[in-house]
């Protein structure tokens, strides 16, 4: 389980993290929402140890993070990827690093899983769609069963209807390999489809948790509200009529 | 005046990214040009602008980010000023502080650059900046995909409520047709280069009577929430 306890994050004068206490167990989602600037991106790579805390814990089960391994799904997935390389390559860069053997059958059954002809690993990052690079993106992370993906805007390259069925996709392999995820997202109706708890962050601090159900029906805080509303306003989420 | 263009076609080494389409579009009109990406929705979006400026129709474009719309070494003050000059229209702080009024844009430090204001803020300067000469038409490509999600709808409010009150027709071009549901009464809706489906948002969402029509329909928002 991932516990984030009591995370603060300076950087120069500005505090990017303010006290922050999240956890998450396996097979569970949680969503962490914002405005730009909020501290979404910084709270992603403080759990991967790649900034200094000034204050506060994070850990795995006790332990540090880094010794699980965990697995990173980037925004831009293109841009995620060595252009050089073939899609092959850059997926078993993970198990290399970890001296770990490729095994084909489980990899033809990854790429099964999401929707990706076996084929298109051969080619170069800049020879398939965004939708295509994203879900490669997310077989690379998948590659070595971390038991926590955090992702980091999966969805906002891609158009609604591919979002949609990607989402899918992730909530359907969590569900057969029982992986911690966090994903941080301004779309809250991404957030409220496919998360167990939401938090939702303001200027570096948690401004409410709450689940997707009590969050669309009744934000706690006013920012919150606002979030609710514009997501509605911008039809990502639907009023019944 | 309506305005209309007819065959419109695009082709890349003998590739029909946009198959002969002809359109028409009202003043006032609120129209979502909308389709999966590679669609060619902003390939119609470009072609329609320049069929209709070359019949001299005042067409304003806004993209997708504002980093396409402004130089990060130029100030604020001097984007505007290319904006007026480009338009043959002499400098009017009058109209400016209108126009800035209505779309919300609280300071006016145009002396700095664009990197000195928020991502929202530049967004909305991009949106002013486009309605100077009172435009026939303005296209927007995907406005909102830069910005975040409270920003993005009081950046909508504020166009929509501006637009209210003049002739400039628009045209909302963009993957999510939860979006242009909420903003738009009639949709064109693009598959594989060609304009399979025109109708109004509601008949596109209710009984919609091509595959895309359907598939956009079918995914148009996460949820439905209790009202």
């Amino acid at each position: 389980m991932l516990e984030i306890k009591g995370v603060s994050v300076k950087r120069g004068a500005l505090v990017a993290l303010k006290d922050i206490s999240l956890s998450i167990e396996l097979g569970k989602t949680v969503a962490v929402v914002g405005e730009s600037g909020a501290g979404k991106s910084t709270l992603i790579a403080a759990i991967l140890g790649l900034i200094a805390l000034s204050g506060g814990k994070i850990t795995w089960a006790g332990g540090p993070v880094r010794g699980i391994r965990p697995a990173l799904v980037m925004q831009e997935p293109r841009a995620a990827f060595n252009p050089d390389l073939s899609l092959r390559q850059s997926v078993s860069e993970p198990l290399k690093a970890q001296k770990l053997p490729v095994d084909t059958k489980r990899l033809a059954k990854l790429c099964a899983g999401l929707e990706l002809a076996p084929d298109l690993l051969d080619r170069k990052p800049g020879q398939v769609s965004i939708g295509q690079a994203q879900r490669v993106g997310i077989l690379r992370a998948l590659i070595t069963t971390p038991p926590l993906i955090l992702f980091d805007e999966p969805l906002s390259a891609l158009d609604a209807v591919t979002q949609k069925r990607t989402a899918q996709l992730i909530a359907d392999l969590q569900r057969q390999k029982g992986f911690a995820a966090l994903i941080v997202t301004h779309d809250l109706g991404y957030a409220c489809a496919f998360s167990d708890e939401i938090a939702v962050l303001r200027a570096g601090s948690v401004e409410e948790t709450s689940t997707p159900t009590a969050f669309v029906n009744a934000p706690e805080t006013d920012y919150g509200r606002k979030l609710r509303d514009a997501a509605v306003s911008l039809g990502a989420l639907e009023r019944a009529s | 005046m309506t305005l209309s263009v007819s065959g419109l076609n695009v082709e890349r080494k003998g590739r029909v990214i946009l198959a002969p389409t002809s359109l028409s579009i009202a003043p006032r009109a609120r129209i979502g040009l909308v389709g999966a990406s590679g669609s060619g929705k902003s390939t119609l979006g470009h072609a329609l602008i320049d069929a209709l400026r070359a019949q001299g129709v005042v067409v304003a474009h806004v993209p997708q980010s504002p980093d396409e719309a402004l130089d990060p070494l130029r100030t604020m003050a001097f984007h505007w000023r290319e904006a007026e000059k480009a338009l043959c229209m002499g400098h009017n702080p009058a109209r400016r502080k209108a126009l800035f009024s209505a779309l919300g844009i609280a300071y006016g430090n145009l002396t700095k650059r664009p990197w000195g204001w928020s991502r929202g803020m530049q967004q909305r300067f991009v949106i002013a900046m486009a309605l100077i000469g009172a435009p026939a038409l303005i296209v927007l490509d995907e406005p909102t995909s830069a910005l975040d999600p409270v920003v993005a709808a009081d950046t909508m409010d504020l166009l929509d409520n501006f637009l209210t009150g003049q002739d400039t027709a628009m045209v909302l071009v963009t993957h999510d047709l939860g979006l242009a549901s909420r903003r738009v009464e009639r949709l064109w809706v693009m598959s594989e280069g060609y304009l399979v489906e025109e109708a109004t948002t509601e008949d596109i969402l209710t009984r919609p009577t091509t595959e895309a029509a359907a598939k956009l329909a079918a995914h148009k928002s996460w949820l439905t929430v209790p009202c």
